[in-house]
């Protein structure tokens, strides 16, 4: 019993202490684990910033750094002489090479030019040249000069302006009717419209062109891209009716009692509760609209003023080789939903419900 | 209960209009919008297809048009490219949809985690690549994997003392290519499993915590089986995507030409070679081929996936 002597306090705030030590070392590296995987994920998206900014010369060269840059230059005698790292026996030298040689090489310190030439034994082309950041725009001035850009950027705007009109209201009103109202046939009509999701578009595709272009003759105007996207969206449908369900049917039932309309309580009962479903199918929508390639390669490769930005930066990529000019055109077409994603990142894609358990 | 005593006590006008605002014909009214989009932009033109599988429909002579039997469905079992097609697209998403299921469970599992600073920037930036459109993405894989100048020999492989690449056109490295651009696409998948595992209820975690369940043991036991309806939905999103279609987010064409490799082949024959009765039999083909596939999963979903309240 003499045991009981010892004071457990002392022993229990030791612990304590330690345990809360391993507990922040863990949550570190754990942050740091996480950090580091989203630095390797999105490592390719440094390659693009960074070509997008380089000059063509850099591309071909294999000792480049990954940054923008160029080798250092020196003017000597009238000419711009390249600076390399030369080996000698005392060590590393940034030498401007002004006679290359297959054996011997002649160089001049960029530090002191007129202590004259020296010699180094050896092939020049095995050096390692020495770089400085340097960046250019010229890759995107090319883009500018040789795409009508505003214009592409206003018929983009446009078009998902017209359609996210479109879309929001038709699957809006449709995702109300199937989260509140009987249906003949039950659910059948729900299931019906999640089945079409799942149908590939190929298979509507041959009739839906051939009665666009050659039955009502819309090729060549915005038509085609546009009309479809007023007759609701499944996928949005979907989205919304699991949503507007989540909400108590109390409170709509509330209003009906009080004697609104379905439209007045959709707008003012069930849309108020709705915001982020709303915006994320409109983000949805905004993205779709912005990476749109196919209807705009279908109907509207004869009309040059009215294609959409991304479609226009397609054509672009498919006349241009150079992987710097590609990677500029890259850059400028994700900008802009990059930027809308940052800008909305607290409202997109939050709370969806996906099936009745969640919430 | 309380809305039928209201409806007893109130007069017969209030009743009506509580009837009225629930009805079938509303109802209908309604989602009329969809229905009138689905007779027009689905259903008319499936069976217009089905239709002109059956004929040889030439574009350019759209006169001579004639019904030719399953003479189109005949010349499908000799196209050596039809085999090919369908054995490279399976081939696909055995390669793409596990790893990106795996993928994005675990980072859903990573970046629900409370002790995770700035979660809500760490998701955002883990779901930026999904958004970046295709016509951004297909060039930066061909600069980033090039053997000579590319990012991967230069500053990831070579470092790490692997040998890399040196033929960009090979089978190894197009799979490659796929396989990490599969993973470049898991951001909606992810998203939707983050919010289910938000979801899964504290105090089951809890009380298994205090049961001396470790974290393993509590994401296997508890969390996966509850997220399987979000593992289901995210499994269709990448399904589907093999095939070419789109769920939640489209970031247009993918490699060349097409949504997918039997896409880009049913356009050839649209718009190149004009055929489109011999297209419209290769859609129905692939069609088949798809809905094959749902069927099955949907019907063995039961078998895994959880669902909470069968009502809904």
């Amino acid at each position: 019993m003499q045991t009981q002597s010892t004071p457990p306090k002392a022993v229990v705030p030791h612990t304590y202490v330690s345990l809360r030590r391993w507990e922040l070392l863990g949550t570190a590296l754990f942050n740091l684990l996480i950090l580091t995987l989203l630095i390797a994920y999105l490592f390719p998206i440094l390659y693009i910033i960074s070509t997008a900014f380089m000059e063509s010369a850099q591309l071909r060269d294999r000792n480049a750094p990954p940054y923008p840059a160029r080798q250092v230059r020196f003017e000597y005698e009238g000419k711009e002489r390249m600076v390399y790292n030369v080996p000698f026996a005392e060590g590393q030298r940034q030498l401007a090479l002004v006679a290359p040689g297959r054996t011997s090489s002649e160089f001049v310190d960029p530090q002191n030019p007129e202590a004259g030439l020296i010699q180094w034994e050896g092939n020049w082309r095995i050096l390692v040249g020495v770089y400085e950041f340097h960046w250019t725009w010229e890759n995107f001035n090319l883009l500018f000069r040789s795409l009508r850009l505003p214009q592409m950027l206003r018929n983009t705007w446009l078009l998902a302006f017209i359609t996210e009109i479109g879309v929001l209201l038709s699957s809006i009103v449709v995702a109300y009717g199937f989260a509140r109202f009987p249906l003949p046939g039950g659910n059948f009509l729900f299931y019906l419209m999640i089945a079409t999701i799942l149908i590939p578009e190929n298979v509507t595709l041959i009739p839906t062109y051939y009665i666009f272009a050659r039955v009502l003759h819309w090729d060549g105007s915005w038509l085609p891209l546009v009309v479809p996207f007023f007759f609701g969206n499944a996928v949005y449908i979907f989205l919304l009716r699991q949503n507007f369900r989540s909400i108590p049917k109390e409170m709509d039932e509330a209003a009906m009692l009080d004697g609104a309309g379905p439209i007045r309580t959709l707008f003012s009962v069930i849309l108020p509760q709705s915001w982020p479903v709303v915006i994320t199918v409109s983000l949805l929508h905004f993205f779709y609209m912005w990476n749109e390639t196919r209807q705009a390669a279908l109907y509207l490769s004869t009309r040059r003023d009215l294609i959409p930005v991304s479609f226009g930066i397609q054509n672009f990529q498919s006349l241009s080789p150079v992987i710097n000019q590609l990677e500029a055109s890259a850059l400028l077409i994700m900008i802009v939903p990059v930027l809308v994603l940052l800008l909305s990142q607290r409202h997109f894609m939050r709370n969806l419900v996906i099936t009745g358990a969640e919430r | 209960m309380n809305i039928e005593r209201i409806q007893r006590d109130s007069p017969p006008t209030a009743k009506r209009r509580f009837r009225l605002g629930y009805d079938k014909t509303t109802g209908l009214l309604l989602i009329s919008p969809w229905l009138v989009g689905f007779f027009l932009f689905k259903l008319l033109p499936i069976l217009a297809s089905f239709g002109l599988s059956f004929t040889n429909f030439y574009l350019l002579e759209p006169g001579q048009t004639r019904f030719v039997g399953l003479e189109n469905y005949a010349r499908l079992l000799e196209d050596e490219a039809v085999g090919f097609l369908i054995v490279a697209t399976i081939s696909t998403a055995i390669s793409t949809i596990p790893l990106q299921l795996v993928a994005s469970t675990l980072l859903a599992a990573l970046l629900s985690s409370p002790r995770l600073k700035a979660r809500t920037a760490l998701r955002t930036l883990f779901f930026l690549p999904s958004i970046i459109p295709s016509v951004a993405i297909l060039f930066m894989w061909f600069g980033f994997t090039d053997p000579n100048v590319g990012w991967l020999n230069r500053f990831i492989l070579r470092p790490l003392g692997l040998t890399g690449f040196n033929d960009l056109y090979s089978d190894a490295a197009y799979a490659l290519l796929i396989a990490i651009n599969s993973l470049w696409a898991i951001g909606p998948g992810m998203l939707i499993m983050l919010a289910a595992m938000q979801s899964v209820s504290s105090e089951i975690q809890e009380a298994a915590r205090v049961d001396g369940a470790g974290p393993l043991l509590r994401f296997f036991r508890i969390t996966l089986p509850l997220i399987t309806p979000a593992i289901f939905f995210a499994l269709v999103i990448n399904l589907i995507a093999v095939f070419g279609g789109v769920i939640l987010l489209d970031r247009g064409n993918t490699f060349r030409g097409g949504a997918s490799p039997f896409d880009s082949y049913i356009t050839y024959w649209i718009f190149e070679r004009w055929q489109l009765g011999y297209a419209a039999s290769l859609a129905w083909l692939f069609f088949a081929l798809v809905m094959v596939v749902i069927v099955i999963l949907f019907t063995t979903s039961h078998r895994w996936v959880y669902y909470p309240d069968r009502g809904d």
